[in-house]
């Protein structure tokens, strides 16, 4: 069967066809404007709005600043060890106990669980060289200025967790008082002896 | 064309909002990304490639290697692990705790509750953030990822089949050049039932002059060349190894934070 042409045509031959009057139109703009809200409804839930931090399983900046690592000490510690295990750890232990012919153990180590922080901070900073006491026990040995290339962050981390480990209970190293050693001792510092850092103030 | 104003329209806003989508949206999201730095550290990442490893990103290009390999390790999830560091004064107290709460598999805010607990007890506990997804139990990656670890790849070379694993992390994976570049020249000596392709004409095969060669490849035992000659892998050979061993993406940071 055929179908039959349109009142409209049969009258005005030469018109356009036109789609006016149609009641699909209006129900087709009425589903694109409720996908488009579906679609905004989910990038609101699953992307921050198209923030460039934010990616999936993540759904926010909100829960992305919540799964942060912890700031402050909990995180100065964690990084602190990721540093002392790849600078001082190798010669030093990883469990701080030393290793015969290589280095004194920092485990309750004299020059380490001082009060002040200032004298532990020369060592890694100026190196040494020449007899030195730790615990009763002599050694002598040379250590390389292991701490001169580290920033004064990662410094003040490292020596932190040195201090808090092992059973070593002293207190926090800032980088401010890295950084103030750092220009006291200047560019070049040269390695001290056991006697030099004993007569330095902690 | 009594509506070409409404054609005019309806073209203009189809292509216009296209454009706006796929080309504008991208560009305004991400076109600014810039270097940033490692999660609680100092460090820049990601830092731009070597020379030879900027050229070889042009002979994984050449040779198609996207084809067959992608670049993009996927996450799906995030497990917190609450860590016993320090059982403190009254350490009875604090393992009667722990025994009977769950410490794996949690989310953020139940590890949080749990390491209060903990410190409430005298205790002291870590958090450790481990990503999760089939990608990362596959050992291709740490995390997933994300817009900075392709600063330098110019194209990035993202690639969508897997039918090799995925290289995102390979410099991590495979830290040893003399491994890759042994693996590119015959994949089944070194991966049992590879399906890789060899790219021999990458290398060169000599006879042993004077004495071998220093940077002849050295094959395991069960591989037998002809006797008497060696492989030297070519510049092309040696640049695509150097940008292998630089697809290093594990660093942890803010858009996607681990801490193992």
């Amino acid at each position: 069967m055929i179908d039959e042409p349109n009142s409209e045509t049969r009258e005005n031959p030469g018109a356009e066809p036109g789609a006016a009057g149609s009641g699909l139109l209006m129900g087709m703009i009425i589903l694109t404007l409720l996908l488009m809200f579906l679609g905004a409804v989910y990038f609101d839930r699953h992307s921050g709005w198209f923030n460039k931090q934010v990616y999936g399983p993540y759904a926010s900046t909100s829960q992305l600043e919540e799964y942060q690592p912890k700031s402050g000490a909990a995180a100065a510690a964690a990084h602190g060890k990721q540093v002392y295990d790849t600078v001082c750890g190798i010669c030093h232990g990883f469990d701080g106990l030393g290793k015969p012919g290589l280095a004194p153990a920092l485990a309750s180590s004299e020059w380490v669980i001082t009060k002040g922080s200032d004298r532990l901070i020369r060592i890694p900073l100026s190196g040494l060289s020449g007899p030195m006491q730790v615990n009763g026990k002599d050694w002598s040995l040379a250590m390389a200025p292991m701490g001169a290339a580290l920033s004064d962050t990662d410094l003040a981390a490292v020596l932190t967790y040195i201090r808090s480990s092992w059973g070593n209970q002293a207190g926090e190293v800032t980088a401010e008082s890295v950084k103030s050693v750092r220009t006291t001792l200047g560019a070049r510092p040269q390695p001290l002896t056991g006697g030099q850092l004993k007569s330095m103030p902690e | 064309m009594k509506s070409g104003l409404w054609i005019f329209l309806a073209a203009f806003i189809s292509v216009g909002g296209s454009w706006l989508g796929l080309v504008y949206g991208p560009v305004h999201q991400l076109g600014g990304a810039e270097q940033t730095t490692v999660l609680n550290s100092t460090d820049t990442y990601p830092l731009q490639r070597t020379g030879d490893a900027t050229l070889g990103l042009q002979i994984y290009r050449a040779n198609g290697c996207a084809a067959c390999h992608t670049e993009q390790v996927r996450q799906t999830g995030v497990a917190c692990s609450v860590m016993l560091t320090d059982a403190g004064k009254t350490p009875e107290a604090v393992t009667n705790l722990i025994s009977s709460l769950t410490l794996t598999n949690l989310i953020k805010e139940d590890a949080d509750k749990i390491a209060d607990k903990i410190a409430a007890a005298g205790g002291k506990a870590e958090i450790h953030m481990l990503a999760t997804g089939p990608d990362i139990a596959r050992g291709w990656g740490m995390r997933q990822s994300v817009a900075e670890d392709y600063l330098y790849d110019l194209p990035v070379q993202l690639g969508s089949l897997r039918a090799g694993p995925d290289l995102a992390n390979i410099g991590v994976r495979d830290p040893d050049a003399n491994w890759q570049l042994t693996h590119l020249y015959a994949p089944s000596a070194v991966v049992k039932g590879s399906a890789m392709p060899p790219f021999r004409y990458l290398f060169e095969l000599h006879k042993i002059g004077d004495m071998p060669a220093r940077d002849a490849l050295q094959f395991p035992k069960d591989f037998a060349l002809p006797a008497g000659y060696e492989v030297v892998p070519t510049s092309e050979a040696k640049q695509l190894a150097a940008y292998l061993l630089s697809l290093r993406a594990n660093a942890p940071l803010y858009s996607a934070p681990i801490s193992p």
